[in-house]
């Protein structure tokens, strides 16, 4: 269950302070697709890197399986990020000088994982998102679609039990970002915790809590009703 | 894991290749510089050392009262080049030049067509400059007596050395004549290079005037065993011709550039050594310049008492050096005759100094393009900092740790300092290899090999490691604190 309680989060930008986040709280239980919406400047992505232990509220707190993450050390921090939460990143954030195949090995890399395991494993995690084909294009040879269904295999390589995906369709063609959605859901039919920032109406669609945030704060919450 | 990032580490360098090898090449040309000199600097010790540890460290030499410190002026002042008339073997004679300093060979030796005139020019010029020597190198010490007064030494012999007007049938000039006893040559053989005749029986009989001729000599004055020769004058027939010294060419042929004598002075003379015991030990390392005859004999017809001369001792196994020296010292003093002892040590720790000092001074600039290099890395690593600013967030987002973020770049940083060591010493040591042999024959200890040791390379590729790492550190502690979120949002 991933729960935020009555977070806020202030940015000092020289003498002005920005208030990304007002008092924002929220239940997440497993086996969940949920969806923030809300315009640019809403406080959507400073909610992700939140819940994904990127960052440390300014106050509230950020509480992942029973554990509090912000009371968390750097270094805990990261193991939690590594053993838990798979970001996909709106600009994909790959590494330009390493394969398709190396970027999504690059989380097993850090731990002990031995090179031809994490290679197996990535080769895995490619062959789910149908890039098995390119996994040895670095990313400047792949097309914005197919850099994106890198991100998402790095995200699944070590099959962590929380996705934060920003705009994860948002450069793919329809038939890709279909394939992309219909991958997310099965990771909820695994019970795993899935978050999406989107603009995209009919994603949010899909949800099973949709938040809608408005200068930092919770316009609106909605549960999807179980059919 | 630190495999894994070993690897990421090289992936790294090899992607940014120009950077990284106009990096490594800044490392590469200190170590360079640090092995050619340290390594050409330790050859050069060695050589040296070795030179000594050839004649002895059990060696004394005595020589004549006033010469240590003096010895050196009177060496500029030996005629040890006295170019007289013409520059070779029947080239037409011009005018005397110099009597002192130039170099002294038998290639300037004189056609027998020209004696006369050189004689004229030669002779008083020579006279006086013998009478200078007499007055201060003058040995009145009885190397026999002093065996007897000192118990500490066993064996005792002493060494002359005076130039001579030299006629042989094709050719004369000034050579030097240098006159062991017979005791010397029983006892110190290895202080004349082993004076192995190439051909000849060598000195059969104190009583007569026999001489025996070095290697080069012997080629230039067309000299052979039963040859006649006259010394100042006096008669003396060729009973052996030495074997061409280790400074000769490898095919037989003599160097002829390569002034042994010259050479072996210059160094002790540039390193500050002591009196005229160095003239006459330099003279020692080259014998293919000189002719001998036996001390007793040149004592007799050649006016030897007053020739310069050292004598030379050796002190038993187990024996104090500087007691010995000491006890020398009283037994001149009961002779009353004039004397300095010089032990071969104290000349060899002396010259060990200076050159290990020079040696140190070389390595320190050296060090400095090391530094340089260091700086150049520091420089690089910062930027790639700067540059990788979204990739260490990257990095942080799936997972990794400060540390490890810290540790890749400290290996990458690292490798470059380690791939610059080992090529720099690869380098430094074919340019010590070119090196020694440019300047072997200059400084005068002949072919010398320089000093690649264990410990200079394994020293070398740690301090290159090393110096990458810490050049790296600070970038890579910058990169390590970052906060993800604002690397992730770099540009």
């Amino acid at each position: 269950m991933l729960v935020l309680n009555d977070v806020h989060k202030t940015y000092r930008m020289g003498e002005t302070e920005v208030h990304a986040l007002r008092g924002v709280s929220f239940d997440l239980p497993p086996a969940q697709f949920a969806v923030i919406m809300g315009h640019s400047g809403s406080g959507k992505s400073t909610l992700m890197h939140l819940a994904g232990c990127l960052d440390v509220p300014t106050s509230g707190y950020v509480e992942y399986g029973g554990t509090n993450l912000t009371s968390l050390s750097s270094r805990a921090r990261a193991d939690f990020r590594y053993s838990d939460v798979g970001f996909v990143f709106q600009k994909y954030n790959l590494v330009g000088n390493l394969s398709a195949m190396e970027n999504v090995a690059l989380p097993l890399l850090l731990r002990a994982t031995p090179a031809r395991s994490a290679h197996e494993q990535a080769a895995a995690a490619l062959a789910m998102v149908g890039l098995e084909d390119r996994a040895k294009h670095r990313p400047s040879k792949l097309s914005g679609g197919e850099q994106q269904r890198v991100a998402i295999a790095r995200a699944l390589v070590n099959d962590p039990s929380m996705i934060l995906a920003d705009e994860p369709t948002g450069n793919l063609d329809t038939a890709t970002g279909d394939r992309i959605l219909n991958l997310l859901q099965g990771l909820v039919a695994r019970d795993k915790i899935v978050l999406v920032v989107t603009h995209n109406p009919e994603i949010a669609e899909m949800a099973d809590l949709l938040v809608r945030l408005r200068d930092g704060q919770i316009e609106s919450q909605r549960v999807q009703e179980v059919a | 894991m630190r495999m894994n990032l070993f690897r990421l580490a090289l992936k790294n360098i090899g992607s940014r290749r120009t950077r990284s090898w106009l990096t490594i090449l800044g490392v590469l040309v200190g170590v360079t510089a640090v092995v050619a000199l340290l390594s050409i600097g330790t050859g050069v010790q060695e050589a040296v050392l070795q030179q000594f540890e050839d004649i002895g460290y059990d060696i004394i030499l005595i020589s004549p009262m006033g010469a240590r410190g003096q010895g050196m002026q009177a060496a500029g002042a030996f005629p040890t080049g006295g170019r007289i008339g013409s520059t070779g073997i029947g080239q037409p004679t011009e005018t005397s030049e110099t009597t002192t300093g130039g170099t002294f060979s038998p290639e300037n030796l004189l056609s027998n067509d020209n004696e006369a005139e050189a004689e004229q020019t030669a002779q008083p010029q020579l006279e006086g400059m013998r009478d200078a020597l007499r007055r201060s190198m003058a040995s009145n010490l009885d190397a026999g007596l002093l065996l007897t007064q000192v118990s500490e030494l066993t064996e005792a012999g002493t060494l002359g050395t005076e130039i001579h007007p030299v006629k042989a049938d094709t050719a004369s000039g000034f050579l030097r004549v240098s006159t062991p006893s017979v005791d010397f040559l029983e006892a110190f053989p290895s202080v004349l290079g082993g004076f192995e005749m190439a051909a000849g029986t060598g000195f059969t009989n104190p009583t007569e005037n026999q001489v025996v001729v070095g290697a080069r000599s012997a080629e230039l004055l067309h000299l052979g065993i039963g040859d006649e020769i006259t010394i100042s004058g006096v008669p003396f027939t060729v009973v052996g011709i030495l074997e061409a010294s280790d400074t000769a060419t490898e095919d037989g042929e003599l160097d002829e550039a390569d002034d042994g004598f010259l050479s072996g002075q210059s160094l002790t003379q540039n390193l500050g050594a002591a009196g005229s015991t160095d003239l006459v030990l330099s003279g020692l390392t080259n014998t293919d310049d000189s002719l001998f005859v036996l001390y007793e004999r040149a004592t007799e017809v050649l006016g030897g008492q007053t020739m310069m001369s050292v004598t030379i001792t050796r002190v038993a196994p187990g024996a104090s050096i500087s007691e010995t020296v000491d006890a020398i010292n009283v037994a001149i003093g009961q002779q009353e005759a004039s004397g300095t002892p010089t032990s071969i040590q104290e000349v060899a720790d002396e010259i060990q100094g200076t050159l290990g000092l020079i040696e140190t001074v070389l390595a320190s600039i050296a060090a400095v393009a090391l530094v340089v290099g260091g700086v150049g890395l520091m420089n690089t690593m910062y930027t790639a900092v700067l540059e990788r600013t979204r990739e260490i967030g990257i990095l942080k987002s799936v997972g990794a740790r400060d540390g490890q973020v810290m540790t890749l770049f400290l290996i990458d940083s690292g490798l470059m300092g380690l791939i610059g060591g080992v090529l720099g010493l690869i380098l430094g040591s074919v340019l010590s290899l070119f090196g020694t042999r440019l300047l072997g024959p200059s400084l005068g200890v002949g072919s010398f090999a320089p000093v690649i040791s264990a410990w200079l390379i394994g020293s070398v590729l740690a301090f290159s490691f090393v110096l990458g790492a810490l050049s790296g550190a600070w970038p890579a502690w910058r990169a390590s604190r970052l906060n993800p979120v604002d690397a992730l949002a770099a540009e």
